[in-house]
């Protein structure tokens, strides 16, 4: 039995809708600015990845703007234009439609404005809990369209999008759902957040006056990565129901592999990296030979890269120059349990069109990042196959392998 | 705020946070459950009307609300009393 993908919606720095996402990713353009959300003079890290424009007053009422958090919004308008794209579901049963949703932090927005009232002895707003939850995402999306199955969410920080639609992989084979609204959300361009990750050193603060070129995966001179918001989600159904109710497909979901590094909370070990990528490869039946195209975690931040890096040459050997790599992270940031679902939608447009859209900002590379990652312009490779890499806090790799319908 | 002008502003208010809901279809005496607004609802409109008319409401009294009215009396209450 073959998993399909027959929808996709994504909420990006770079466009909303996969047409646009698409369109800016393989013309290489940032989504990277300065941020609008909250003064952030007091940041170290004063760029972002911001959904430019969003309105979540366009297309939810007044009730839902009340209950739900940002991060649950941007999931709302990334599953509202997965479902146009696939041309609805209603030739699934209710209690047959599951979800399957990634956040690595949930509603912290509302949890940082709540927390924020609290201290200051007002009153707190009475949806504080169900809003920074991090199920109200995957709770909501099927409230909206009375998705009555399976309803999941995975918060492996920054891996959660990928695990969710692994998690998604699973329900479908076992027999558990019919069709899976799978990806992931995250709304955390946000002061308490950002400062988080700032102590850590993650976050990148040497091009604030420059934020365009603050995301440089792979490049001499990166220094972080720059916190972004965003939501990718795909559908995913059984190919034999997608089939008979016509449904247009865009690839195959073909394996998942898993694998923790068992070492330590925040810094990663290419052990793990590797495992989950050996696992999600074998997982679709392929062996590291065939792999074509890999969409790299890659997030910009100084040893991430290396180390993935090392993964890949561990993994792929001397082939590991052959495969097409990219960063989507360098144009649309890092966000967070977001990303590997957006990381996933441009896997299957690489397949979908054949185009590997470039890793920008890599004019000059790290001499420790020596493979080919499609510098600066997009390449025509054709690829048959794609593997999406996550790698996660808490040691937690995920893999996920696409292939094309062939 | 004399009274007149406090129920509409409560009627205004309250349209605006119920989708399709006109104002004009509201009064005193309409429940907060035939405009559509469960328990839940009611407790996320009463926060709401804090912030927006400037006041606090007793938790224990606030429970008890079930109409338009109950908000307008409370305001035009606090406000004699704060006056």
């Amino acid at each position: 039995m073959r998993v399909v993908v027959t929808g996709m919606g994504v909420v990006s720095p770079i466009g909303v809708g996969v047409e646009r996402f698409w369109e800016a990713a393989v013309a290489g353009v940032s989504g990277i600015r300065s941020i609008t959300a909250f003064n952030a003079s007091g940041q170290r890290s004063r760029v972002a990845g911001e959904v430019p424009g969003f309105d979540p007053a366009a297309f939810l009422t007044p009730k839902y703007l009340d209950q739900t958090d940002r991060f649950t919004q941007l999931a709302l308008l990334a599953t509202d234009l997965a479902l146009e794209d696939a041309g609805g579901l209603d030739a699934y049963a209710p209690q047959r439609l599951a979800v399957s949703v990634g956040s690595g932090m949930g509603g912290f927005s509302t949890f940082e404005s709540s927390a924020l009232r609290k201290f200051r002895d007002q009153p707190i707003p009475p949806f504080t809990v169900p809003r920074t939850m991090a199920n109200s995402a995957a709770a909501w999306i099927a409230i909206r369209h009375k998705f009555k199955g399976v309803n999941l969410t995975c918060s492996t920080a920054c891996s959660s999008g990928a695990n969710a639609i692994g998690m998604a992989l699973d329900l479908l084979r076992t027999g558990r759902a019919d069709a899976v609204i799978a990806g992931g959300a995250e709304g955390c361009v946000l002061p308490l957040t950002m400062t988080g990750f700032e102590v850590l050193h993650a976050l990148t603060t040497g091009f604030n006056t420059e934020p365009a070129r603050a995301s440089r995966p792979f490049a001499k001179g990166r220094d972080g990565f720059v916190m972004a918001e965003g939501a990718g989600i795909l559908i995913l159904e059984r190919e034999d129901e997608a089939v008979r109710r016509g449904a247009k497909m865009y690839a195959c979901l073909a394996g998942y592999g898993q694998a923790c590094d068992a070492v330590h909370i925040v810094m990663p070990d290419m052990e793990g990296q590797v495992t989950a990528m050996r696992a999600a490869i074998e997982d679709a039946g392929m062996g590291p030979d065939a792999v074509e195209h890999i969409n790299a975690h890659a997030t910009s931040t100084p040893l991430g890269d290396v180390v993935e890096t090392r993964a890949i040459k561990h993994l792929f050997g001397s082939r590991s120059r052959e495969i097409a790599i990219n960063a989507t992270k360098s144009m649309v940031g890092h966000s967070i349990g977001a990303s590997a679902a957006i990381g996933s939608i441009a896997t299957v447009m690489a397949l979908h069109s054949g185009t590997i859209h470039p890793t920008i900002n890599l004019d000059e590379p790290d001499p420790e990042c020596d493979l080919d990652y499609t510098p600066n312009s997009a390449q025509q490779r054709n690829p048959r196959n794609g593997l999406c890499n996550a790698f996660g806090f808490g040691g937690s790799n995920a893999s996920i392998v696409f292939t094309t319908l062939e | 705020m004399d009274t007149a002008d406090i129920e509409t502003k409560v009627i205004q208010f309250i349209s605006t946070k119920v989708e399709n809901l006109d104002a004009a279809v509201i009064d005193r005496s309409s429940k907060f459950e035939d405009l559509g607004l469960d328990s839940m609802d009611t407790i996320q409109l009463l926060f709401d009307a804090e912030d927006t008319f400037g006041i606090s409401f007793d938790s224990e009294e606030a429970k008890g609300f079930t109409s338009v009215g109950d908000i307008v009396s409370y305001i035009e209450k606090h406000q004699a009393s704060s006056a």
